[in-house]
């Protein structure tokens, strides 16, 4: 019954970068769509325009627009501790905070290079709200994303069936 | 009102009952209905209908709410059951949850249960690896246990049948310690697995890499399209249930086939109680059953009954049998009934990165692995421990997604992932030795929901154990290292018993009944008609995975007890 502990063996050694197999994630905007939501409305726009900095809009649809926002809320809600949803809910007022006295508007407010420059400070922080929130936000934002039915539809083209396996294949250049 | 009871005896006989219907219980019930017996199959849990039943088979990766990832609920509430890999959002209607059949854990034992119709045949693994004779000489050679009743030659026509009908995928690899079997092609390799299988040739006589065996369709027969089967979709997603029936379950294989002979009942939601023994005619004659929705209780009866609860819910509805003639449980004469219980040890692994055949990648996804069978003390004893250990092997290349960046530097490096590195992974599935004191019993006080006694389970490591375990880690290093793998990492999770899902014995066959439950052919060597094929009656673990093994005595044991009976011997 191992295998597939092997298997994530084998995603720790790689840091937990590797591309996780289909059955282990997914969501869509209509299945993720919380009876009592976990954020009030304003902190749902900045969480939006948070994930929306992360992965923007460019010629294909961002974050926002795959809904990542509400996904985030939904597995925060569902799968996290009160703490870790405490300092979700905290750290998207610290955000805003930071953007009020970084450029003076708060941060849905701002343009594209004032917010990802105050995400990045937020990353390098210090301060170990501010740290932590980022930590917690970006990676379920790219995870949300990269298992959105648009990306794995049209992007990575997914295949669920039929699956093969070809054990040498050379490498694509 | 007399002739009442009457009437409902005659409706609640039947040939056979078979108590189960995972693995070994479905091929009790396709063995004993072919063979024309009436044969009723109770199951405790729910009905889980092959296709209909499998709700999130077809569901996308992003139709699930939480991408897979359990609920802070579900976790809080059963931190049992969580601990499987196979647990999931995709699969949490296949589990016991923990509070639905409390047990004592003496000693800590995470016991991983499917209660349903299908059992865990649902969400197995799938590896079926033969047993070889080393495996049913060991105890007779090492000393430990009690010698078994077979030999292989006994079960090898046995595996023949069964690996033809489940369908198993497979090399001829012409190895003594893993014998051929009936083989559907082979899954293939990948470059650095082909690479370190051609390392371990070379520099190890006895040690071999070998693509492992697994009920998989890889290449269906008609036998398989006629089950209304099809070839396996390397989804690897089996664990939610599979809708082309490409791996082997009872849902799709065994009980669809019983019921298509017209002679098999169902019965859902029937807990048994235990098994009625009759001091007069001095055999049992039937089964109680607690009805899970109504816990009404009801007494089924038949010839022949078969026990197939899978192995320590078998040894609890046995201890739970008591009469005058058994008071301490059915058929426990020798007083063994629920002791030497064993296990697989799969706490250790090891890991790392190889950087050769950069030029070369795989493309999909494969529902098996290459295997390396055992390799120690196997012509002779030649450790400090006893017995020893199989493992899984390896190798895949992965995505490493630089994900430092932030804005459209980040969005371009997701959709455009860098090939990383070739991983390497092993883990361990080592032999554990049934002992007297590794034992299960039922609790004095405490009951389960239907009131029947707990399962008091008393499990533990031993120092054999921990030997094997350094022993696997050096070795598997010193290969590792032969493959000029680099970035060598060891683990050793500490995982509780149980969590390995193969816990056996407890119901052990023998040949002398003063030491053993069941005799050659798995049946009660005290009440002959009770047969016990599943994992209870095994006297040794071997280091293979078991399932194909119950397969092979359940079959082999029907064909026993239907002749049997029509000579009158049962």
């Amino acid at each position: 019954m191992e295998r597939r502990n092997a298997l994530k063996t084998l995603a720790g050694a790689v840091g937990g970068l590797i591309a996780l197999p289909g059955w282990a994630s997914g969501w869509t905007a209509e299945s993720v769509r919380l009876a009592t939501p976990l954020l009030p409305a304003d902190q749902v726009e900045t969480l939006a325009a948070v994930v929306d900095t992360i992965i923007p809009a460019t010629d294909t649809p961002g974050a926002k627009d795959l809904n990542v926002q509400q996904f985030i809320q939904k597995v925060v809600a569902d799968c996290y501790d009160k703490p870790t949803q405490d300092m979700l809910s905290n750290g998207l007022v610290l955000t805003n905070d930071l953007a009020q006295k970084t450029f003076g508007k708060p941060f849905n407010a701002g343009d594209a290079t004032q917010r990802v420059t105050l995400l990045k400070q937020l990353e390098q922080s210090t301060d170990p709200a501010q740290a932590a929130f980022i930590k917690l936000v970006k990676p379920l934002t790219i995870r949300g994303y990269l298992n959105s039915e648009y990306v794995m539809t049209n992007l990575t083209h997914y295949e669920f069936i039929p699956g093969h396996y070809n054990g040498c294949v050379p490498v694509k250049k | 009102m007399a002739n009442f009871n009457i009437d409902a005896q005659a409706l609640n006989t039947y040939d056979a009952i078979v108590v189960g219907s995972g693995i070994s219980g479905g091929w009790s019930a396709k063995e004993l209905t072919a063979k024309g017996l009436r044969t009723l199959v109770l199951e405790r849990g729910r009905d889980v209908r092959h296709i209909t039943d499998y709700p999130t088979t077809n569901m996308q990766p992003w139709e699930f709410e939480h991408r897979g990832q359990l609920t802070k609920d579900v976790k809080d509430a059963n931190p049992i059951i969580s601990k499987c890999y196979a647990f999931y959002e995709g699969t949490e209607q296949f589990f016991v949850k923990d509070a639905e059949h409390p047990y004592v854990q003496e000693k800590p034992f995470d016991w991983i249960r499917g209660y349903q119709v299908g059992g865990k045949s649902l969400m197995w693994a799938r590896q079926t690896q033969r047993w070889s004779d080393f495996d049913f000489t060991g105890p007779a050679r090492d000393g430990f246990a009690v010698d078994w009743p077979i030999r292989y030659a006994d079960l090898a026509p046995w595996y023949s049948y069964v690996e033809k009908f489940a369908g198993i995928t497979g090399n001829k690899d012409g190895l003594d310690t893993l014998p051929d079997g009936e083989f559907l092609t082979p899954h293939e390799w990948n470059c650095v697995e082909t690479h370190f299988q051609k390392q371990i040739a070379s520099k190890y006589k006895d040690r071999h890499v070998i693509m492992g065996r697994a009920a998989h369709l890889t290449s269906p027969k008609q036998i398989h399209y006629d089950q209304g089967r099809a070839q396996c979709q390397h989804r690897t997603i089996c664990e939610r249930g599979c809708p082309f029936g490409g791996y082997f379950s009872s849902n799709s294989s065994t009980i669809p086939w019983a019921a298509k002979t017209g002679k098999m009942t169902l019965r859902p939601n029937s807990v048994v109680h235990s098994i009625i023994y009759d001091e007069k005619k001095g055999r049992a004659t039937g089964v109680r059953v607690i009805d899970a929705n109504t816990k009404q209780m009801t007494e089924y009866y038949a010839r022949l009954i078969f026990v197939n609860a899978a192995a320590l819910n078998t040894n609890l509805i046995l201890l739970n049998s008591i009469s005058t003639r058994f008071p301490n449980g059915l058929g426990n004469d020798s007083g063994t009934l629920g002791k030497y219980v064993a296990f697989h040890n799969y706490r250790a692994g090891i890991s790392g990165e190889y950087d050769g055949n950069l030029d070369m990648t795989t493309d999909g996804r494969r529902p098996n692995s290459p295997y390396i069978p055992r390799f120690r003390n196997v012509y002779k004893q030649e450790t400090n421990f006893l017995r020893g250990y199989a493992a899984g092997f390896q190798a895949g290349r992965s995505s490493d997604t630089d994900q430092s960046g932030m804005g459209a530097d980040l969005k371009q490096s997701l959709l455009n992932p860098k090939l990383g590195g070739w991983h390497v992974g092993s883990h361990m599935m080592g032999e554990t030795i049934p002992k007297e004191s590794n034992y299960v019993a039922l609790d004095s006080s405490l009951k389960d929901p239907y009131g029947i006694p707990q399962l008091k389970i008393a499990i533990a490591y031993d120092d054999n154990d921990e030997k094997m375990i350094k022993d696997y880690q050096e070795q598997m290093t010193e290969m590792f290292q032969a493959a000029g793998f680099t970035n060598i990492r060891l683990r050793d999770d500490k995982r509780n018993p149980g969590l390995d899902i193969h816990e056996m014995g407890g119901v052990r066959m023998g040949k002398d009944p003063k030491t053993s439950m069941l005799n050659k052919w798995n049946q009660l060597h005290a009440v002959k008609n009770v047969f016990v094929t599943d994992g209870a009656s095994m006297t040794s673990t071997s280091t293979q995975n078991p399932s194909l093994t119950y397969m092979a005595f359940s079959a082999r044991s029907v064909d026993y007890a239907v002749k049997a009976m029509k000579k009158g011997l049962v």
